[in-house]
């Protein structure tokens, strides 16, 4: 087997775009986070944007995801630009087109998994007893099983990740956007978390654009981005 | 790697011929390099040599005929031995990217362009050996073998980060020196 | 003492490098411990009066050492809901100076040391507050009053300086866990059981119903005997009354939250009533304080209502002094009542900030998923609705009966229809003290948020 065979194999031909970054200028405060960053999501693939703390990976996933607005430059999304949608329609589109899973902190402490995972659904209108058994499929779909009326403090780290993948996916996104999903993990957990992740987002065509400093999280994704002190350096796109 | 303590290690199980050593070797140990007949067929020879294996018998069961071999009390002991002992860590540090990056450095090159495309590579094996790791059904053996190999390409890419990062000073010592 | 001027310098430090919050709590605990020094002065000012010593002021109120006796208990049951306010204060940054203190503690710090520098941060705000309030009250007193006697001087001393050691004392106690584990305590923030308030509540009530019929019955023995039981059954009353609401508002709490965590259809209830369930015990503290104001309140009305339906209908002949000093006493309890809500409710609103600011992080991540603001504001003021809902039904119905109880006493039995509205009044300003957070949550749900743990 050579090197080059797979790598192509899994995702050669180049989908749709489904996300598209031009130019994006974000600073806090005097520290320029992100100088020009551009890269393209395309439909149903996993995206891995790597690089050094500090190079703009997680600025980059708040703009892509509409979390915050961009100083400069565009993201266009099914023909949305993101940056001049109101915050209402933001909220809105961040609720029912992309799913997000963070270090920690995404899931309500005070709630149990299965009525966090099922919050998303509510908050869309379904009816709680239907939520509440759409989300415990979910939550039997990542092996999170006979825990789901445990809060996420009585869960291990790797089991609450797993219930807050659940949470992004459970309304069917388009796009997810992890920022260092696996972060406080170790790396068997790691592994079941970023497994369930690839294999439930390739099953319903999900795109997932993933942010760590892990090569082997990395490694999940079928294209790697690599950013340099808030930009994209084009030698370092591989596929 | 010692072919003759993998081959004698086959062979505790029973008695077995070349081709069905080499046919279990490459099962056992998936992501290896594959074991070459030749090369088990003069293995087994040495190990008759040194009295650690002897012929079990022929036998040709309507094909070509076959010689099975097995293990000697001698091959066994050997083994146990073999088995518990140490491998020694990293006696000798034999690190071709970084010969690269030196030579590139010192005939005028862009060690820098070549890390980088050396990153590419690993990446994409990384990715592949994920993959494989991660496809339905895929066994123990294989998840093992692959996170042995993702681990050791890791290691590879945090020392290529960090060179890439010292180049100008490493460039000034070996230009210097 | 070189130990005691590096702890300070340390416990200055520590405050120094802290953020904004650390600034609010030091400011808030300040007021609060003026307040109560300026009350605790002013019942020291009135109990050192002379007996038959004449005060022009409030129609001769202040005169009588009956109605001055009333006036002191008064303004020391003032103390309660700023006490409550203190204990709120203390609350601001809590998680945070915990994990600082034990950071100290795990840095090698004795455990000595540790609760020496948080005495030491607690009571230099409280001795800041104290020393404003305490000056203003000299130049108050010494303006209105030409003769203040020894003891008033002694009382101001005891109260300058027993207000920052108390808080001292109170703030080495608060951390006692801190520096017995530091360890666990870093890892998560210890639950609270409804025991303590409840044991409270209990002896409370059993030291009240031993000396109640003692007090009724002294009433009728004529003589100078030092009358003990009659302050008891007050103090005992107050302990049970406090601790009883405490309880009571933790346990409706509990109740409302475990009753809609499995009833809510939408996510606002939901998240207000899991939140309840969790730690019903957090706002428990601030809520008590509003629902012994609403017993307060409801009964003061009835028997405002009472005693002027008395006096009105005794001839002018025949009353003790005139309607004003009768009316300026009930004003003054009026003006007490509204006093203490002001009190009550500023506890609130800074307890509910300080929710807030705890949670950022969670929240931040809340609304990067696309939680809309709306329901996250109005988890918010459910959190508040829905406990003291029933509470202060109860409240209310607690002042009421109080108020039956001494209309039938004194008069014809009727009740003010105003008494009625006191438990609403209170519970639509809850709300509104609630809401004043809200901006709060606007800004704490920063994407920054989400980038430190």
């Amino acid at each position: 087997m050579t090197h080059g065979e797979t790598a192509t194999a899994t995702h050669g031909t180049a989908a749709p775009p489904l996300l598209t970054a031009r130019g994006l200028a974000k600073a806090h405060g005097r520290t320029e986070a992100l100088r020009g960053a551009s890269l393209e999501l395309r439909a149903g693939e996993i995206l891995a944007v790597t690089g050094a703390s500090g190079s703009g990976k997680s600025t980059l996933l708040h703009c892509l995801a509409g979390i915050v607005r961009p100083d400069a430059g565009s993201v266009t999304y099914a023909g949305l630009r993101l940056e001049e949608l109101p915050e209402k329609r933001l909220s809105e589109l961040r609720r029912t087109d992309f799913g997000v899973v963070f270090q920690f902190g995404q899931l309500i402490p005070e709630l149990t998994a299965v009525d966090n995972v099922a919050l998303p659904l509510l908050l869309a209108g379904t009816a709680r007893t239907e939520a509440r058994a759409r989300a415990g499929e979910w939550l039997e779909r990542f092996g999170v099983r006979g825990q789901e009326e445990l809060r996420p403090g009585e869960m291990s780290g790797g089991q609450a990740q797993r219930a807050a993948l659940a949470r992004a996916l459970v309304t069917g996104p388009k796009a997810v956007f992890a920022d260092e999903p696996t972060g406080a993990l170790d790396s068997l957990a790691t592994e079941e978390v970023m497994t369930a992740l690839a294999h439930t987002a390739r099953e319903s065509g999900t795109a997932v654009l993933l942010v760590t400093h892990d090569a082997q999280v990395a490694a999940y994704a079928d294209r790697e981005v690599r950013l340099r002190d808030g930009a994209v350096s084009p030698l370092e796109v591989t596929a | 790697m010692s072919t003759r303590h993998i081959l004698l290690g086959l062979l505790a199980s029973g008695p077995s011929h070349g081709y069905d050593l080499k046919r279990r070797h490459d099962e056992r140990f998936p992501q290896a390099r594959p074991l070459a007949y030749g090369q088990v067929y003069t293995t087994l020879q040495r190990l008759v040599r040194d009295g650690l294996a002897e012929v079990d018998g022929t036998a040709s069961d309507g094909g070509p005929e076959r010689t099975a071999y097995r293990a000697t009390d001698e091959g066994a002991r050997e083994l146990e031995r073999w088995a518990v002992e140490v491998a020694p860590p990293a006696p000798f540090v034999t690190n071709e990217i970084f010969a690269k990056v030196v030579v590139s450095i010192l005939t005028g090159g862009d060690a820098g362009a070549y890390l980088l495309a050396q990153r590419a590579a690993h990446m994409g094996r990384m990715r592949e050996l994920t993959a494989l790791k991660t496809a339905p059904g895929a066994d123990l053996t294989t998840v093992l073998s692959a996170d042995y190999a993702l681990n050791h390409l890791d290691a590879d890419l945090r020392w290529m980060t960090t060179t890439a990062a010292r180049l100008t000073t490493l460039t000034t010592e070996v230009r210097t020196a | 003492m070189s130990t005691l001027t590096s702890d300070l310098r340390l416990a200055r430090q520590l405050v120094h490098g802290s953020d904004r919050k650390e600034w609010w709590r030091i400011a808030l605990t300040a007021a609060g411990a003026a307040a109560a020094t300026g009350f605790a002065l002013a019942a020291v000012t009135l109990a050192s009066v002379p007996a038959g010593y004449s005060v022009s002021h409030f129609h001769g109120l202040l005169t009588g050492s009956g109605t001055r006796g009333g006036v002191i208990s008064g303004l020391l049951l003032l103390l309660v809901p700023v006490l409550a306010f203190l204990g709120q204060c203390a609350r601001i940054g809590a998680v945070h100076r915990d994990r600082r203190l034990a950071g100290l503690r795990l840095a090698g710090a004795a455990p000595g040391q540790v609760r020496r520098i948080a005495a030491l941060e607690t009571g230099l705000a409280c001795l800041l507050g104290s020393a404003v309030a305490t000056v203003f009250s000299v130049l108050f007193v010494l303006r209105l009053w030409s003769g203040p006697t020894a003891v008033t001087w002694l009382g101001f001393v005891l109260v300058a300086v027993g207000v920052p050691a108390l808080g001292a004392v109170a703030g080495a106690v608060a951390l006692r866990r801190v520096v017995a584990s530091p360890l666990g305590r870093v890892r998560r923030v210890a639950q609270r059981t409804g025991r303590g308030p409840g044991l409270l509540f209990l002896s409370g009530l059993a030291v009240l119903v031993a000396v109640a019929p003692l007090a009724l019955n002294e009433r009728h023995v004529a003589g100078n005997r030092l009358d003990w039981s009659t302050p008891l059954t007050v103090f005992s009353l107050v302990i049970a009354l406090g601790a009883g609401v405490v309880w009571l508002a933790g346990a409706t709490a509990r109740f409302t939250g475990g009753l809609l965590a499995v009833r809510a259809r939408t996510a606002a209830p939901l998240l207000a009533a899991e939140r309840l369930r969790d730690d019903p015990w957090a706002p428990a503290r601030t809520h008590a304080a509003v629902l012994l104001v609403t017993v307060a309140g409801t009964a003061f009305l009835c028997v405002r209502h009472a005693m002027l339906t008395d006096l009105r209908a005794t001839d002018p002949e025949y009353r003790a002094a005139d309607l004003a000093y009768y009316t300026t006493g009930l004003d003054l309890t009026g003006a007490a009542v509204l006093v203490a809500l002001a009190i009550a409710l500023s506890g609130l609103a800074v307890g509910t900030a300080e929710s807030l600011t705890t949670r950022r992080r969670t929240l931040a991540a809340q609304v990067a998923a696309g939680v809309p603001r709306t329901v996250l504001n109005r988890a918010l003021l459910l959190e508040t609705a829905l406990p003291l809902a029933p509470a202060l039904l109860l409240a209310g119905a607690g002042g009421l009966a109080i108020g039956i109880w001494y209309s039938s006493l004194t008069g014809d039995g009727s009740l003010p229809w105003t008494a009625l509205l006191v438990a609403p009044a209170v519970y639509a300003s809850c709300l509104l003290a609630a809401a004043t957070a809200l901006p709060l949550l606007g800004r704490s749900v920063r994407p920054g948020e989400l980038r430190y743990v």
